[in-house]
Parts: structure tokens; C-alpha cells; sequence
């Protein structure tokens, strides 16, 4: 097509302290090699900051190119670790969204390297020469092709008879031992919302006001969300929860937003939730039925329906589409996007005090709900939750736009799976992945 | 004498509106969603009934556009028009509750009435002004309000022609849509289309009776009246407490209108966007010095409340809150915004 005139434009992103040095060597020794590279030196590939990548396919980067020093080397002992490990997820989460991945090159180069700093300077040029311009725009579609549609095969829901009630009376006394003891100032758990077939958060601080709560197969919110709140009343907080809104708290707990002992949790067996009249999809497979951090449990968990997660298949399929495919199935989901921000207020996980969406100086997501606004917004949420999403479902229930951002998340939390043996929200103890390093860590994708 | 199409002609009628004006927007279904979208084929419009999940604001009041576009080199700043507007647009399937939303846009961006592209005053907005022009609103009355409505509880009807242009009234025992022209607008698509319609006795007093006789939701009495001397008295902060602080509430609503305006763009050049905004974000409020004046959500929510059902009616004499029922049923936690109305005047 046009690969004899077209010339594409790279960007570096290298370390100071090996790669930078070895592009001097290059330089200095009057190696040849194509000058369609730009370079930007950063002090460690520690800093260079995934956000990196994704601003230079935002401004129409053809390639990207990240660089460092070799295991072992790293001038901050242990940047470019930690640095393998968010690159090993963002590439990842990038091939899903539909950037073909033979436009990101990683590498290890140190300051002897001259020679290879060359052939690779070459190798990416001539690789990206021959993949052509990008076929569209940082969140534009690539035209003339449709954005292909997965529909969702909800699961038929099928609620045990009297469980919820019973476990509904046993809920309320709890709570209202807990509140006329002294022991929590207010109760977290739902009421009847105002519209048919709904349950909704309710705050509660006398024992009257417990009759109000309810539990049944509506109380489909996260209520992790206002753990780290501070309640209006004075007094602890105790929480209704849920096995996977519970997985939040183990977040929470890892992150040092929360004490253990700052909340009462009242721990509900689970038998699945509905959304819109279906199994909630996170149910259908889901293993973990019954509380482990609450203090108490209350009834006895329904086994899962299902062995197979039917989520799982709808990623499946997506991977099997052709990047432009991928590209436009996300397109067309996120051209709804309003930026309400929905999903981050129901996340019990976006804990920032300030989002970095709201933030202007450096600007990483386009502020208007548009194109690159929203397809920007989209990655950093979901590279955000990397390793931290307990697929709680929070964020894909509050979407107005019914944007299916589940996908993105269980994607990210397989890669996690895969690449470094952790589950998010499962053991308070265990460091977070993107907070420590394996020296031995997988790394095929780095040259 | 009011005008009757027959049920087999709508499609007709649209694929010959379509043929006049640039562009159609109507209810399509996507992803599983109702949503405004304009249409290439008459065919994709769906009449189901109930609301689309967001009004069609957006037709009028994008949710993100460029104000001008500029390019920096040197020292110098060259600014470029922004893109052209869409041009003549129908839109079909404005429910009454959506169309007299109209109202209160008109009101803050064109407060002139009937808004004329040529003469207006400064400080009305031309973005709006001009698409609002060439604007025509097809409303189409509701026969079936759903569990959120609560267009009667505001003073106004599920078959009300408030904000149309043209309204239709399904009469399905009669294989007719009622036709009435509001506007000249109206009347024109009427007369451009004459063919199609004929003179009728019927009337759509009886489906308004079952459609108002359909909505479970009590009225809102002295609506900006008993408000008006409770911004610290009632519990905001027992109601609101489980306000998450998102915008779907804002950016679902047909009269919500804030935005927020930033430069969009890099060391050779961007864009001025303007894109919507809204008070349930502690960012609305928040000052370059830290002080946030809305400094919690329940204030925030007590906004949301005030604006619609005060400062509005007060300020511009329009309603807020047309009864569409959107934010209730968006709502992540379903703060629910005519049952707190009812509480604190009740
Ligand atoms: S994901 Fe599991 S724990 Fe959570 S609601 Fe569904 S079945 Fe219950
Ligand atoms: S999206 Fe990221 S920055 Fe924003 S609140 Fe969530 S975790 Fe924090
Ligand atoms: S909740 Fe949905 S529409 Fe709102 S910002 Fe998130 S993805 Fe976008
Ligand atoms: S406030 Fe709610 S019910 Fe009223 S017009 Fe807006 S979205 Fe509709």
C-alpha cells in the first residue's frame, strides 16, 4: 500500500542510565540507522509510566518503542521489575482494545549496546513501515468496518424459595443488636428501591430503622463502596456484604485505605444476584459463595448453576476478531460513554482522592466525552484496576451506557492470573502485583 | 379540525421527512439500549414504549463540541472556525416529558423566545441558538408511562404538546396517529406532507385519561414554594447519603444543561471544547484553592434538587424536572428524585 513513502513515526521511550547512553554510543560511533525514531529520556524505565505509550498513540505515534537497562542492571536496582510487570498487563489490555501489538517493541539495551540499539532502531522502522499509517485515530473507528456486536446470553435465574427470608430476619437482628449494643453507629445494608424489582443502599442508626432493610436477590450493590467513607453518624460502620463484595475489603485492607477492625461486616451467604432480570453474568460461575472475612455468616451459600463462566466465551470471542474488529467492538461500546463517571463512583476500588481523570496538568485523558476522551478514560480505569478489580460488577451495573467494562477488567485480572499466580481480594497478606517483582518474572515480549 | 395519519403511513411520512431535512434522529435500539441516533433507514426507528436511556439533549446541546479550533507557531495564535453544524434535523420520538424539557435549554441558551439565528443578543449561545433553528421536534405522546414516569406529578401530561413542533397520539383502536401541528413548524411538515393525513373527529382525550391513569406517582405540591426555606432544614444529609457523586443523573436528564469548557490540544495546536458537566461532581464546585463551597455530597444532591424545583421557576419561570423518570431509574443506588421532593414539602 503505501509503504514506499510512508514514514513512520516512532517514539523512544528509554532509560538514561543504559539505553539513552548506548543510542549515544550508536551515535557517536556513526552507526547508521533510520532517524524516524524520537527519542525521550526518562531517568528509569521505572518512570516511564504506561500512560507514556498510550499519550503517544493518543498524538498518532505510528510505533512505540520502550527501553532500559538488563535485569540486574537497573541503576535504581529494581525499576526496570517493576516496569516489566506493568508493561507485561498494559500490552495486554492494549492488544484487547485492538492496537495490533507489532506496534509496541520492548527492550532491554544497555550502554555497550550501540550495535544493537541500531539494528533494533532499524528493525522497528522497517516492521512499522510495513504495517502502514495506523488505520485510524487515537478512539476514531477504523472505516468500512462494522463494529461487530456480542450479544449476552444471560443465564435464567433461579432463587432458592425462603432462603432470602430467613436469612433477612437473621440479618436485621444482627444489625440491630450491633446498633442497640453501641458497638457500630450506623448499618450499611439495602431497602426496597422505588421501583419494582429493585433493593438500594440504606443507611440505618436506630434499631427501628432496621426494619427497613432488606435482603434478597436485588441487593446487587457494592456497599464496600462507602467503607472508606466517613458516616455521617459518629460510631464504627457495619457493612452487609456480600463473598465478592467482600473481596473489596481485602482491597481495601492491602491498600491501608481501611483497618480491619474500623468496620463490623455482616457476611451474607450468597445464592447470586439479578441484574435485569437475570443472573447477575459474575454469578453464573461464581465460586465463592460463602463469606470468609465477615464476622458473621449468615445462612448457608447456594451452589453455582453453572461450572463455565459464560464471560469467559464473550472474551474469547472478541479475541478471536482481527485488531480493526477489536478496535471497533470497543469503539462502539465507548462512543456511548458520557463520562459521568458512574463507574469510578460505584467502584469501591477507585479510592483517589482525586481521580486522575480530573486532573489537567499534565492532561492524560482528554476531558470531553468524545473519541480519544473516552477511549483514554476507558484504559486508564481499567489499567487502574489491574490487579485490583475483585469483579464485584460495580462499575458495569452503574453504566448508564451499559457498557460491558467487565470485559476489560476480567481480561486484565486473566493476564494477572497468568502472568504473576494472583487474585485480587483474596488474601489481605499478600502484596498486590504491581507493588513487588519476581526476578524471574516472564518476559518473551522484551528483546 | 385536528389531522389523523394512518398507522401504515408513519414510515412514509418519516422516509419523506427524512428526504427533506439533512438528517433524522429517532429511538434506535443498540447494544441492547434505546438510544437517539440519527437514522439512515427509516426502518431501524423503533416505537416501543417508554423512555430512551438519555434525551435527546444532545441533538441541541452536544455532549462535547468544539467552540473554534487554533494553531500555534511561534508566537502567534491562528484560530479557526469550528465545524460546521449539522444542518436541518427532524427529530422523531420526543416524548412530552423530553420536548417540554425544550423549556428550560431555551431559557438559559436562548432566552428569547422562539430563538432567531440573525437577531439575538450577545450572550445568548450562537452553538445553541443555531441548531435550535434548524430544529424541528416530531413529539410522540406516551400510551404506556412505565414506573419512573412521573410527568403528571410536575404538571404536565404523557400526551402534552409542550416543546413539539408536531405531536403524534397513537390511537391504536382507531389504526391512527393523532396529528397536531403546535408550531409553524408544524404546520408546515403538515402541509408539506398533506397527502398523507386526513381530517379527523377523533380526539385523544380518552388515551390521555388511561395514560395519566397509569402514573403511581403522587403530585408535587407548591413546587418552589416549600422549597424555598429549606436549604438547611431538612435531613439532606439522611437523604442523600448514599449519593455516589456521579453525573448519570445530570447527563440522562433533558434539562440539565451545565458544561465545563478546557483546551483540548498540543504545542502545535487543539481545540476549545465546551462538553457537559454537572453539579454531583465534587470537581463542579472545587476551587483553585482547595475550598470546595459544595463541600459534601448531600449538598451537592440538595443542588440538584434546589436548581430544578427553585432556582429555576424563580429565576426563568420554567420547571426543572419534567417527570421523565430518567435519573431515578440510572441511578446506580436509586436516589430517587420525586420521592425526595415529596418528603421534604409532604
Ligand atoms: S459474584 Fe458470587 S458472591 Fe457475588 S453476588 Fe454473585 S454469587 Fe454472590
Ligand atoms: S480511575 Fe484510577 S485515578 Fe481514577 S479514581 Fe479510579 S483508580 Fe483512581
Ligand atoms: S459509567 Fe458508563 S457512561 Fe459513565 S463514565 Fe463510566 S463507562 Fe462512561
Ligand atoms: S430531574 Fe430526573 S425526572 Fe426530572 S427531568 Fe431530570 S432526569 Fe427527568
Amino acid at each position: 500500500m503505501m509503504s514506499d513513502t510512508f514514514e513512520p513515526k516512532i517514539v523512544a521511550f528509554v532509560c538514561n542510565w543504559c539505553t539513552y547512553t548506548g543510542a549515544d554510543l550508536a551515535g557517536t560511533s556513526r552507526m547508521q540507522y533510520p532517524a524516524n525514531v524520537r527519542i525521550i529520556k526518562l531517568p528509569c524505565t521505572g518512570r516511564i509510566s504506561p500512560l507514556f505509550i498510550m499519550k503517544a498513540l493518543e498524538q498518532g505515534a505510528d510505533g512505540v518503542l520502550v527501553s532500559g537497562c538488563h535485569p540486574g542492571d537497573c541503576h535504581y536496582t529494581a525499576g526496570n521489575y517493576h516496569a516489566r510487570r506493568k508493561y507485561t498487563i498494559f500490552r495486554e489490555m492494549l492488544h484487547f482494545l485492538g492496537v495490533e501489538p507489532e506496534r509496541l517493541f520492548f527492550s532491554w539495551v544497555s550502554a555497550a549496546e550501540g550495535r544493537k540499539w541500531a539494528d533494533l532502531v532499524a528493525e522497528v522502522t522497517d516492521t512499522v513501515r510495513r504495517l502502514g499509517p495506523r488505520r485510524s485515530a487515537w478512539g476514531e473507528p477504523v472505516e468500512g468496518i462494522a463494529a461487530p456486536r456480542l450479544s449476552a446470553n444471560p443465564v435464567p435465574f433461579e432463587a432458592p424459595a425462603g432462603t432470602f427470608a430467613a436469612q433477612a430476619e437473621a440479618m436485621r437482628e444482627k444489625a440491630k443488636a450491633l446498633l442497640a449494643g453501641g458497638e457500630v453507629g450506623t448499618v450499611i445494608g439495602y431497602e426496597q428501591g422505588t421501583l419494582p424489582g429493585t433493593a438500594r443502599p440504606a443507611f440505618v442508626s436506630t434499631p427501628e430503622e432496621v426494619d427497613r432493610l432488606v435482603w434478597n436477590e436485588h441487593c446487587h450493590q457494592n456497599l464496600a463502596v462507602y467503607a472508606a467513607r466517613k458516616p455521617a453518624k459518629p460510631g464504627k460502620v457495619a457493612l452487609v456484604v456480600k463473598p465478592c463484595d467482600e473481596r473489596s475489603l481485602v482491597g481495601l485492607l492491602q491498600e491501608n485505605r481501611l483497618a480491619r477492625e474500623d468496620v463490623v461486616l455482616i457476611g451474607m451467604a450468597c445464592h447470586g444476584v439479578q441484574s435485569e432480570g437475570a443472573l447477575a453474568p459474575r454469578c453464573a460461575a461464581c465460586q465463592t459463595r460463602t463469606p470468609a472475612l465477615a464476622d458473621p455468616v449468615i445462612g448457608e451459600a447456594t451452589p453455582p448453576t453453572a461450572t463455565a463462566d459464560p464471560r469467559l466465551e464473550q472474551i474469547a470471542r472478541i479475541e478471536q476478531m482481527a485488531p480493526a474488529e477489536r478496535w471497533n467492538f470497543w469503539q462502539g461500546h465507548f462512543s456511548r460513554c458520557l463520562k459521568c463517571y458512574a463507574c469510578r463512583a460505584a467502584c469501591s476500588l477507585c479510592t483517589c482522592e482525586r481521580c486522575l481523570a480530573e486532573k489537567a496538568q499534565p492532561r492524560w485523558i482528554p476531558a470531553p466525552p468524545d473519541g480519544a476522551g473516552n477511549l483514554s478514560w476507558h484504559a486508564v480505569r481499567a489499567w487502574h484496576l489491574a490487579g485490583r478489580c475483585v469483579d464485584c460488577g460495580a462499575c458495569s451495573a452503574a453504566c448508564p451506557a451499559d457498557i460491558p467494562l467487565y470485559l476489560l477488567n476480567l481480561k486484565l485480572a486473566q493476564v494477572v492470573k497468568d502472568a504473576f499466580d494472583y487474585e485480587a481480594g483474596r488474601d489481605p497478606a499478600a502484596a498486590p502485583p504491581l507493588t513487588t517483582y519476581r526476578e524471574d518474572d516472564a518476559q518473551e515480549f522484551i528483546r | 379540525m385536528a389531522k389523523a395519519l394512518r398507522t401504515e403511513a408513519l414510515l412514509d411520512f418519516l422516509r419523506a421527512v427524512q428526504q427533506d431535512a439533512r438528517r433524522l434522529v429517532a429511538p434506535v435500539e443498540e447494544d441492547g439500549l434505546r438510544l437517539f441516533r440519527a437514522v439512515d433507514r427509516v426502518e431501524e426507528i423503533t416505537l416501543a414504549e417508554g423512555n430512551t436511556r438519555w434525551s435527546f439533549k444532545e441533538v441541541l446541546f452536544p455532549r462535547s463540541e468544539a467552540l473554534f479550533h487554533y494553531r500555534l507557531s511561534g508566537g502567534s495564535v491562528a484560530l479557526q472556525e469550528p465545524d460546521q453544524p449539522e444542518g436541518e434535523t427532524v427529530v422523531f420520538g420526543a416524548r412530552p416529558c423530553d420536548a417540554a424539557g425544550l423549556a428550560v435549554l431555551d431559557a438559559v441558551f436562548a432566552p428569547n423566545g422562539r430563538p432567531d439565528p440573525d437577531q439575538a443578543p450577545e450572550h445568548e449561545d450562537p452553538f445553541y441558538r443555531r441548531r435550535r433553528a434548524q430544529t424541528t421536534i416530531i413529539g410522540l405522546a406516551c400510551l404506556e408511562p412505565g414506573p419512573a414516569c412521573f410527568c403528571t406529578a410536575v404538571g404536565l401530561s404523557p400526551t402534552g404538546t409542550a416543546g413539539s413542533d408536531l405531536l403524534l397520539t397513537p390511537l391504536p383502536d382507531q389504526g391512527v396517529f393523532l396529528a397536531e401541528a403546535v408550531t409553524e413548524k408544524g404546520e408546515r411538515l403538515l402541509a408539506a406532507h398533506a397527502h398523507l393525513f386526513t381530517d379527523t373527529d377523533d380526539t385523544k382525550e380518552q388515551a390521555t385519561r388511561a395514560a395519566e391513569g397509569r402514573i403511581q406517582r403522587t403530585a408535587l405540591s407548591g413546587v418552589g414554594g416549600p422549597l424555598a426555606t429549606l436549604f438547611e432544614a431538612p435531613p439532606w444529609e439522611e437523604l442523600a447519603a448514599r449519593c455516589l457523586g456521579c453525573g448519570a443523573c445530570a447527563f440522562v436528564c433533558p434539562t440539565c444543561h451545565c458544561f465545563d469548557i478546557v483546551d483540548e490540544g498540543n504545542a502545535a495546536g487543539g481545540s476549545r471544547c465546551k462538553f457537559w458537566d454537572s453539579c454531583g461532581f465534587a470537581l463542579f464546585t472545587a476551587h483553585t484553592s482547595g475550598h470546595n463551597p459544595r463541600a459534601t455530597q448531600p449538598a451537592r444532591f440538595r443542588q440538584r434538587v434546589l436548581h430544578k424545583f427553585r432556582y429555576l421557576p424563580e429565576r426563568f419561570g420554567v420547571q426543572g424536572c419534567v417527570g421523565c423518570g430518567r435519573c431515578i431509574a440510572t441511578c446506580p443506588v436509586n436516589m430517587d428524585i420525586q420521592e425526595v421532593v415529596a418528603k421534604v414539602t409532604g
